[in-house]
């Protein structure tokens, strides 16, 4: 019995590796990432979000395209005339299963705190109370997490940034961070390649932040 | 035709249940990367090289996931019309509004907001105030508590958490207005309704007001107030697993009332303090432990005028109170989601007329357990069961005379919510009790429907019965007092859109059984239920938070013609509570650059009815002038963590009179005469800093606004 157990910890090890290592899988999510690269509509956004779905249900124990589908799906509101509750919402579950997958994972992390943020931007007056410092754990949680990932830098410093605006104090803060966010994507941007399926987006907002600072 | 490239192309269409195209939806080819989606006539094409034996899946965020079998061995495979079904959820389904009005961040017919208890410069901090500028309420300034549609203030039931909480008002005496015992930061949302309510409640004739306690909280943080009336300290401690909020605070209205002249004349101005403690701790992934524990302690004393005589009544008034509670809800295996509780209250009032002496002792137990069990997305049932222990005495203390019961009494109640689709629901409920006191049995059936009416209204009708029992102090008078009994018919049109909400509501209910006695309301004799009425009107109701940049304002129209027996009368009367015509305008505006909130509330009624034993001999033959109450405040935030707060009433300083007192006998000239009920004074002035200390930089203070 303990045996087969073993051997069946084995097999599943074997194939999470081998999965990691899936031509096909890395093919399929690399046509996403360019697709989503270049959304112009609200239908285009949904078959890009389609796809990264697709290749979830696929690939049931990665939890990258789950993310990107949530990703998609939070820029898409921000973007396109939608109900914007709804699609933070579903970008919520999606989250939600990525992070059973890859529990204390600093992208997942962030990315949560990113939906929150969305939730936030609904309706701030009534919601900032409890959601801004939620968003807030959540990006301190993703900086812990991963010290190099210039996404939770950037959203963080974006959050600031807002928290400043709404009290009428000064940007110093907000700044630091998107100018620590703009070094972390020069070192990201030395290890990515042409194949290179993590996440990667957020320059331009770290860029956004960093210019309200001159 | 056999697959001569290798490649068979798949292709149909993809509707809802109404046959309308569904663009968008995920069409794939389960296990593989192939797939596509519907475009906007619901069509779909997905090439494949994968041949024989599929299944094709079509996936779509809101609806159920189908899947048809296809067999890939043609070039051209078209599946017959796919229809998906819609799941029903909170969010994309009709909800219930006769009567009701939700206060809450996620509702999307947002009635009112957790954040406007505290904004609102008229209610002064006291959830009821709030209420009182909602549609189907009326301010009665010199009580204070919640009036709905023609009822009396008992007739509203105040639930925490769903549990029962017994004397939710602070005592008072003489004409000085009361407050709800509960600061509003404690709840992160309300259930207020105003009639046809659901069966899980009872004992409320006209309204059922259900505050719902805060989840987990985020941060440790502790919080100072200084008032100008008092001050107090809380202090929170949090994890990811449990928290706790322990308070304290002291309100004296002393060196206020030293400064600012007032109508009543105070010997010890109203003064108190309490000591909070409320915990939660999350006990599984999705269960939730809640315990609250308060006592407070409070007082004052003051001169009662007479009528037609130059001689006072010295009244002093004593109260100690406490509450308890604990409740466990969780969410269990299939669909089944459980909640047990048990609450407390103990109110003990010692009252001075004079050289009489009355102690009052009322203590209400509630046990509560609910199970509910979603059988699918269209229907759910409810059961729970309820028992309550409630002793009650009163005893004059110097003479040694004590009266008392002890009533028990057990309710069984069910519910049932069935959606035919997402546009109709039904709910049907009902409601069985006993009380061993009054020794007699009831049931109570509820129903109401919703309707969805184009894109952003929806109609709603709602009917049921409700059983009250007499207010205590006529109960321990005649143990042999029965229920009183009211019946409502609802219906109800809202219409919500992105930053705007229209609600118009039409009532009739009716009463029976209302307890009438012989003598005056301070010394009621020989009482009976002879009594019986009706309440009928129509409200309005308008926010827009949209129109105008930074501002927010509600506009509420509310009108009720109500008469019944009751009390003293006798015959139907049009009770003093009940103003005819009532309006109220609140506007709220955020300022930036001066980091401020500003905030405007108007209130209006035609005045109220009294007996006039100068104009004739016949009830309620008089009216007071119209009741106008203007109140502006000022929110200024200079730092996250500070905030503060400046509200004055009633700045106009309109005289508001609210009913007149007459002497027993004529004076020599054959008038009766008279002193007006007022107000505490013209005006009240209230300043407030909040502070918020945290090591947490992005705490901050809205929440004490």
């Amino acid at each position: 019995m303990k045996k087969s157990l073993l051997t069946l910890a084995v097999m599943f090890m074997w194939i999470t590796v081998t999965s990691a290592n899936d031509p096909a899988y890395e093919a399929a999510m690399q046509k996403q990432i360019k697709a989503m690269n270049s959304i112009t509509d609200l239908e285009t956004s949904q078959q890009v979000t389609n796809g990264f779905l697709r290749i979830s249900d696929a690939k049931s124990d990665e939890w990258l395209p789950l993310y990107y589908a949530a990703y998609n799906q939070i820029i898409s509101s921000f973007r396109f005339d939608v109900n914007k509750d709804q699609y933070f919402d579903q970008a919520l579950e999606l989250i939600s299963k990525a992070s059973q997958m890859a529990p204390d994972n600093s992208e997942v992390t962030a990315l949560h705190g990113f939906a929150i943020m969305g939730k936030l931007s609904v309706d701030p007056a009534s919601r900032g109370q409890e959601l801004s410092p939620k968003a807030m754990q959540l990006f301190d949680k993703a900086i812990n997490l991963d010290r190099e990932n210039p996404r939770a830098v950037t959203l963080m410093a974006q959050m600031e940034l807002g928290m400043a605006q709404f009290f009428g104090s000064g940007p110093e803060k907000a700044c630091g961070m998107a100018r620590m966010g703009l070094d972390l994507f020069k070192k990201e941007a030395a290890k990515t390649t042409e194949d290179y399926i993590l996440p990667t987006w957020g320059k331009s907002q770290a860029q956004e932040v960093a210019a309200k600072c001159d | 035709m056999s697959l001569a490239l290798g490649q068979c192309t798949i292709s149909g269409k993809v509707m809802d249940e109404k046959s309308q195209a569904l663009p968008g939806v995920n069409v794939f080819i389960k296990g593989s990367f192939d797939g596509s989606s519907s475009s906007v006539d619901g069509s779909f094409e997905l090439k494949t090289a994968i041949q024989g034996n599929q299944t094709l899946v079509f996936q779509f965020l809101g609806f159920k996931t189908q899947e048809i079998e296809i067999i890939c061995d043609q070039e051209i495979v078209s599946v017959p019309d796919v229809h998906l079904i819609e799941i029903i959820t909170e969010m994309n389904s009709v909800t219930i509004s006769a009567g009701a009005m939700q206060a809450s961040d996620q509702s999307k017919s947002v009635i009112l907001k957790p954040l406007d208890i505290v904004t609102t410069p008229s209610a002064m901090g006291d959830i009821m105030g709030a209420f009182q500028t909602l549609p189907g309420t009326s301010t009665v300034g010199n009580d204070g508590r919640l009036f709905v549609r023609g009822g009396d203030a008992s007739e509203v039931g105040i639930y925490i958490d769903g549990m029962k909480v017994g004397n939710a008002y602070g005592t008072t005496t003489g004409n000085v207005p009361t407050r709800t015992r509960f600061n509003p930061n404690l709840f992160k949302g309300t259930f207020f309704s105003t009639g046809g309510y659901s069966a899980e409640y009872g004992q409320a004739l006209s309204s059922a007001l259900a505050l719902n306690t805060k989840d987990l909280s985020i941060r440790s943080q502790g919080d100072l107030s200084l008032m100008s009336v008092g001050g107090g300290y809380s202090h929170t401690l949090a994890n990811e697993e449990h928290s706790i909020t322990g308070s304290i605070n002291y309100f004296n209205l002393g060196p206020y009332q030293g400064l600012i002249k007032q109508d009543i004349d105070f010997v010890k101005a109203p003064k108190g303090w309490d000591v909070e403690m409320a915990a939660q701790k999350k006990t599984s992934k999705n269960g939730l432990l809640k315990v609250m524990a308060r006592t407070e302690s409070g007082g004052m004393s003051l001169w009662q005028p007479l009528p037609g005589s130059e001689n006072k009544i010295l009244i002093d008034l004593k109260n100690n109170y406490s509450y308890l509670q604990a409740n466990w809800s969780s969410a269990l295996k299939n669909d089944w989601t459980i909640f047990t509780g048990i609450s407390y209250s103990n109110n003990l009032d010692n009252i001075s007329y004079d050289s009489l002496n009355v102690e009052r002792s009322n203590e209400l137990t509630h046990l509560k357990a609910t199970v509910i069990k979603d059988f699918s997305d269209r229907l759910s049932g409810k059961f729970g069961m309820e028992h309550f222990i409630h002793p009650f005495s009163e005893k004059s203390v110097k003479e040694k005379l004590r009266r008392a019961f002890e009533d028990h009494e057990t309710y069984l109640f069910t519910e049932w919510d069935y959606y035919f689709n997402k546009d109709l629901v039904l709910r049907t409920g009902l409601r069985a009790g006993t009380s061993s006191v009054s020794g007699e049995s009831w049931l109570d059936p509820r129903i109401s429907f919703a309707h969805q009416v184009g894109k952003n209204g929806q109609l709603s009708l709602a009917a049921g019965r409700f059983h009250q029992l007499p207010i205590e102090n006529y109960r321990v008078l005649n143990t042999d007092l029965q229920n009183s009994e009211s019946e409502h018919l609802i219906l109800n049109y809202l219409l919500s859109k992105e930053g705007y909400t229209f609600r118009a509501e039409s009532f009739y209910k009716s009463y029976d059984n209302l307890v009438t006695f012989k003598g005056t309301e301070e010394s009621p004799e020989v009482l009976s239920n002879g009594g019986s009425g009706y309440a009928r009107g129509f409200d309005f109701f308008f926010r827009d938070r949209r129109t105008f940049k930074d501002t927010d304002y509600w506009v509420t129209y509310s009108f009720v013609d109500s008469k019944r027996r009751f009390n003293q009368y006798k015959t139907q009367v049009h009770p003093g509570f009940a103003p005819k015509h009532n309006l109220s305008v609140v506007i709220k505006r955020f300022i930036a650059p001066l980091k401020s909130q500003l905030g405007f509330s108007m209130t209006y009624n035609d005045g109220y009815t009294y007996t006039d034993p100068n104009v004739d001999a016949s009830e309620m033959n008089a009216k007071t002038k119209s009741f106008q109450n203007l109140s502006l405040s000022w929110s200024y935030l200079p730092k996250p963590h500070l905030i503060i707060h400046l509200a004055c009433s009633n700045v106009l300083g309109r005289e508001n009179v609210f009913g007149y007192t007459f002497s027993r006998e004529a004076n020599s000239q054959g008038t009766y005469e008279s002193i007006p009920q007022g107000q505490v004074a013209p005006r009240f002035l209230f300043l407030g800093i909040f502070l918020t200390l945290s090591k947490d930089k992005t705490a901050n203070n809205l929440n004490n606004l």
